[in-house]
């Protein structure tokens, strides 16, 4: 039995497993750079740790310090969350030798599917459908020339251990072929630290789609139906629904059983998520396997009815799954927008500062996993994700209103945010009619920053915000109730994010 | 100085304040009134309509507002501000210059024009690096290169000036 675990995170994912483990009774540590002193995260939690300076390469990436740590407060088990180490093997590795349960799949499955040429050999000898190109890094110029023609551009080149769009390039002619060659290979041994590179061919226009699976240590695989992904802005998701209005019958039936395929060939268990390229024929090709819980589990988890955190703690522990797969279904519809520390017009930099108005939206259909309050400080050494706001409707329409709804109920101030371009999204045909695909952000919204995708908002807010400023600058230059004039240091006359 | 200018997505809205409570706005006379919830918070009422306003200060006359999911940024001015701004900015054209500042804390990665050299508006000229990603600035304007005040790997704090156009 587990009886306490070390949460290796922060933020809204840190937040999200403490409150699972309160539903368990399991004793939750949390673990705190210098940075995160204050962070909720460190509030919620029954026990907290100081791990180290703000830089996550000495804190939340310690490896060695994270390791002692948990065998000195007598942690029975780590939860990785998402990113940081989740999908480190190495980390993995030292703590199945300390004999501390690890929350997740072993470290075997995760190598496997670490290296991108492996897992796509591994995938193409499983009956997973792979993107048409080559399963192992280029070594030969000529050959690899020959390969790309076979295929056909346009072509991409990817970094064999990457991941996040370093170290790939869109090749469109041969005669690009060996400049951009050079170019990727250069940027894989920067970011990754091994200049491998392989050839896929360029899907046009494809939908980011990706089954949940979920497995136990006794051989028991099951799939918690897709979520689609397609809008994200340089490979970062941002708004992510479940199910996916492309997704027929029989390509669920397709992509489910290739996912449930993909996990026994790594000898995968817990909860995983398999990711595909879909293309307009309906087409679908592995493009890489999350061996960890994913940002945008909520959504799967507002289907389908079930805690995956508590399910990843339950086989962790080596209990089977607790439900068959025959009695699960889609109930409804759930969206996830990702609420970020962004300033949109101004090419999307993170905006950092302290959060001094928080208030969550609420009400029926509306979940929101968050990993801030009014104390938070948004600092500049992490992902500027605060909070996720989910949205279910019996319906796709439903789910889209109330998450209109509740975009527009949440009120921050401190930092500026997403909100407003995710409201925009919701309300544009192409997300309505299901047609978006991969690159709407890029191609649809990107050219209306900054500020011309304002240009439809409603007038008479407009005019309300314009009368709000009239009030507060008179304020400022008037005598205060006491007859002295507003002090100049007031909070109207301070910097947003200080 | 009961007479204000407030721009708001490229529109110029004037307003003129009465005895408490009144406002002339577009040549009507309105009712508002105005709760201050906190410094951040603040509902108004404009006649019967209620408006439920988050918002984040960013200078004296510059303000942002969220209001049911929408975000605004306004410049308000008082009629006279406002004037003698038209008079500066027909003066500032005529010696033209820009400056990139870094919109927040973070490391120089690249720069990628030298002194002298020609950019465009919109045309990406430095990377800073900052919550481990790296994010381009534009030029805001379209000119030569004047001086250029940081070097690669120098960290910088929030609106430092990194370099003129002109």
């Amino acid at each position: 039995m587990i009886k306490k675990i070390l949460i290796v995170n922060r933020g809204e994912i840190a937040v999200r497993i403490i409150k699972a483990c309160r539903e368990l009774s399991i004793t939750s540590a949390a673990l705190y750079s210098e940075a995160d002193k204050d962070s909720l995260h460190v509030r919620l939690a029954d026990e907290a740790y100081f791990i180290g300076p703000s830089a996550s390469s000495e804190s939340y990436l310690n490896i060695p310090k994270i390791v002692d740590l948990a065998k000195k407060i007598g942690a029975s088990a780590i939860h990785p969350g998402y990113g940081f180490l989740s999908e480190n093997a190495d980390f993995i590795k030292a703590v199945e030798e300390s004999g501390i349960i690890f929350i997740g799949p072993r470290s075997e499955s995760v190598r496997l599917m670490g290296d991108k040429t492996e897992a796509r050999k591994l995938m193409a000898g499983s009956e997973v459908p792979i993107v048409p190109g080559t399963t192992s890094p280029i070594d030969s110029i000529e050959e690899a020339k020959k390969t790309a023609r076979e295929i056909g551009y346009p072509i991409l080149l990817k970094a064999s251990a990457g991941g996040g769009g370093k170290g790939m390039r869109k090749v469109a002619s041969e005669d690009e072929f060996e400049s951009s060659l050079s170019a990727a290979q250069n940027e894989a041994l920067k970011a990754f630290g091994s200049s491998d590179v392989y050839i896929e061919k360029y899907i046009e226009n494809p939908k980011h789609i990706e089954v949940q699976i979920i497995a136990d240590h006794h051989g028991n695989y099951a799939h918690l139906f897709e979520r689609d992904c397609s809008i994200q802005r340089r490979h970062q998701k941002v708004i992510e629904e479940a199910p996916s209005t492309f997704v027929d019958g029989e390509l669920r039936q397709k992509l489910t059983s290739a996912a449930i395929n993909a996990a026994k060939a790594c000898g995968y268990y817990n909860a995983g998520t398999i990711e595909f390229l879909v293309d307009k024929n309906k087409n679908f090709y592995f493009l890489e396997m999350n061996t960890r819980l994913q940002v945008e589990h909520p959504v799967t988890e507002l289907i389908t009815g079930l805690d995956l955190v508590k399910e990843q703690i339950a086989i962790a522990e080596g209990k089977p799954l607790s439900f068959r797969q025959e009695d699960i279904y889609i109930h409804g519809h759930a969206l996830e927008c990702r609420i970020y520390a962004e300033d949109v017009d101004n090419n999307f930099v993170p905006s950092t500062g302290h959060i001094k108005l928080h208030r969550r939206p609420d009400g029926i259909g509306i979940r929101v996993d968050t990993g801030i309050d009014p104390f938070s400080n948004v600092s500049m050494f992490y992902d500027p994700l605060l909070t996720k706001v989910i949205a279910w409707g019996r319906n796709r329409p439903e789910a889209i209103e109330r998450m209109k709804r509740a975009l527009g109920e949440y009120k921050i101030a401190g930092v500026l945010t997403n909100i407003a371009a995710c409201r925009w999204v919701l309300k544009q045909e192409e997300f309505k009619d299901g047609s978006f695909d991969i690159n709407f952000v890029e191609n649809v919204f990107m050219p209306l920053i900054p500020d011309k995708w304002k240009s439809e908002q409603a007038q008479d807010y407009e005019d309300a915000v314009s009368l709000l400023a009239v009030l507060l600058k008179a304020r400022m230059s008037e005598p205060g109730p006491s007859g002295n004039k507003v002090p100049k240091s007031n909070n109207w006359t301070s910097k947003p994010y200080e | 100085m009961n007479e204000y200018v407030v721009t708001v997505n490229g529109k110029k809205k004037a307003f003129k304040m009465l005895d408490s409570g009144k406002v002339v706005f577009q040549d009507r006379e309105l009712e508002y009134s105005l709760l201050k919830v906190s410094d951040y918070s603040y509902l108004l009422k404009i006649g019967n309509k209620v408006y439920d306003m988050t918002t984040t200060a960013l200078s004296s006359e510059k303000f942002g507002f969220l209001v049911d999911g929408h975000y605004f940024e306004t410049t308000v001015r008082t009629k006279l501000q406002e004037k003698a701004r038209e008079l500066q900015n027909i003066r500032n054209m005529e010696t033209h210059h820009d400056l990139i500042k870094s919109p927040m804390p973070g490391m120089i990665l690249k720069i990628k024009k030298n002194v002298g050299e020609r950019i465009e508006m919109g045309e990406s000229v430095v990377i800073l690096e900052a919550m481990k990603m790296e994010n381009d600035l534009h030029a805001p304007s379209s000119g030569v290169i004047k001086e250029i005040f940081v070097k690669e790997g120098n960290s910088v704090e929030k609106d430092t000036i990194l370099l003129t156009i002109s």
